[in-house]
């Protein structure tokens, strides 16, 4: 499109011409319900703020790692469940030495 | 802000000692900034009140970190505009834009635009103007940002730049790439025939 440029101006120019809500009158109750709950929060302390914000990320990288951990030993733990199972199991081996 | 008489100053010394009237009158007074902010930067299904009221605690939460560098609404403006951003961006799914999605005067206003040369009817700018926020709302939330403060409300550079807090540079390259992305739009939208 060759000429976007005009095409936007001129529809954004359009677009200015609509009315704007100019109330700006604030809701009853606003001003109160707001400081009310701000000067609450504010007894938080930041430590704990922060550790909230990290433990959920954490909790997820820990997830992770459990579950990659677990992908990566799974043969381990496969295999040598059966070459304990062999070691302790005196009549397989008389019988693999025969 | 329209009371020139208010002692910001004080107020704010007052509202970090805890005083609740100190905090329900900073509230106040800040309440006509922050709600011209929230209502050209409403993200869709948000309600106004909602986010306006998630602003005003932010800006207690942040209050100690406010040190004079800048003016103070300035300051409650940054977060109020990356508050609105935040919620865009939580907005993760940009529905696809179609022409059956529109009603039948933004489809005549979008046809007008798209295929003849001249000026949209002045009497249908509230079209254009939901027209505008549609296209817009097919962008990522910073270039929209950036798009609509410069092209729709008129601002220059460096006022966008006071209020997000990105440098005029940053600001620059992202309504271009912003315009860009909306001229590949407008074409997509001309290939496409209106149903």
């Amino acid at each position: 499109m060759k000429d976007f440029e005009s095409r936007w101006e001129n529809l954004v120019r359009a677009a200015r011409q609509a009315p704007v809500s100019e109330d700006v009158t604030i809701p009853y109750g606003f001003a109160t319900r707001v400081a009310a709950r701000a000067l609450a929060g504010e007894s938080r302390p930041v430590w704990l703020a922060v550790c909230g914000r990290f433990s959920a990320r954490a909790l997820w990288v820990a997830c992770l790692l459990v579950v990659a951990s677990a992908a990566a030993n799974y043969l381990a733990f496969a295999g040598g469940e059966d070459e304990e199972q062999s070691l302790l199991d005196p009549v397989s081996e008389v019988l693999s030495n025969s | 802000m329209a009371d020139e008489t208010f002692d910001l100053a004080g107020c704010l010394d007052r509202v970090r000692a805890r005083d609740q009237n100190a905090a329900r009158a900073l509230v106040e007074h800040l309440y006509p900034l922050v709600i011209r902010i929230v209502r050209s930067h409403l993200p869709r299904r948000v309600a106004e009140e909602d986010l306006a009221q998630d602003i005003f605690l932010k800006m207690f939460t942040r209050l100690d970190q406010y040190k004079g560098a800048v003016a103070f609404s300035h300051w409650v403006s940054r977060i109020a505009v990356t508050t609105c951003i935040d919620q865009l961006r939580a907005q993760k799914r940009r529905p696809e834009f179609r022409w059956a999605d529109l009603s039948e005067k933004e489809a005549d206003v979008l046809d007008s635009v798209l295929t003849s040369e001249g000026d949209v009817a002045v009497n249908d700018g509230v079209a254009a103007r939901e027209l505008v926020y549609k296209l817009l709302d097919e962008l990522k939330p910073q270039d929209r940002l950036v798009l609509q403060l410069l092209d729709l409300e008129q601002r220059s550079v460096a006022e966008i730049s006071a209020s997000t807090g990105w440098n005029p540079s940053l600001v620059k390259v992202r309504a271009f790439r912003a315009r860009a992305k909306l001229k590949k739009l407008f074409e997509e939208l001309q290939r496409k025939e209106r149903s």
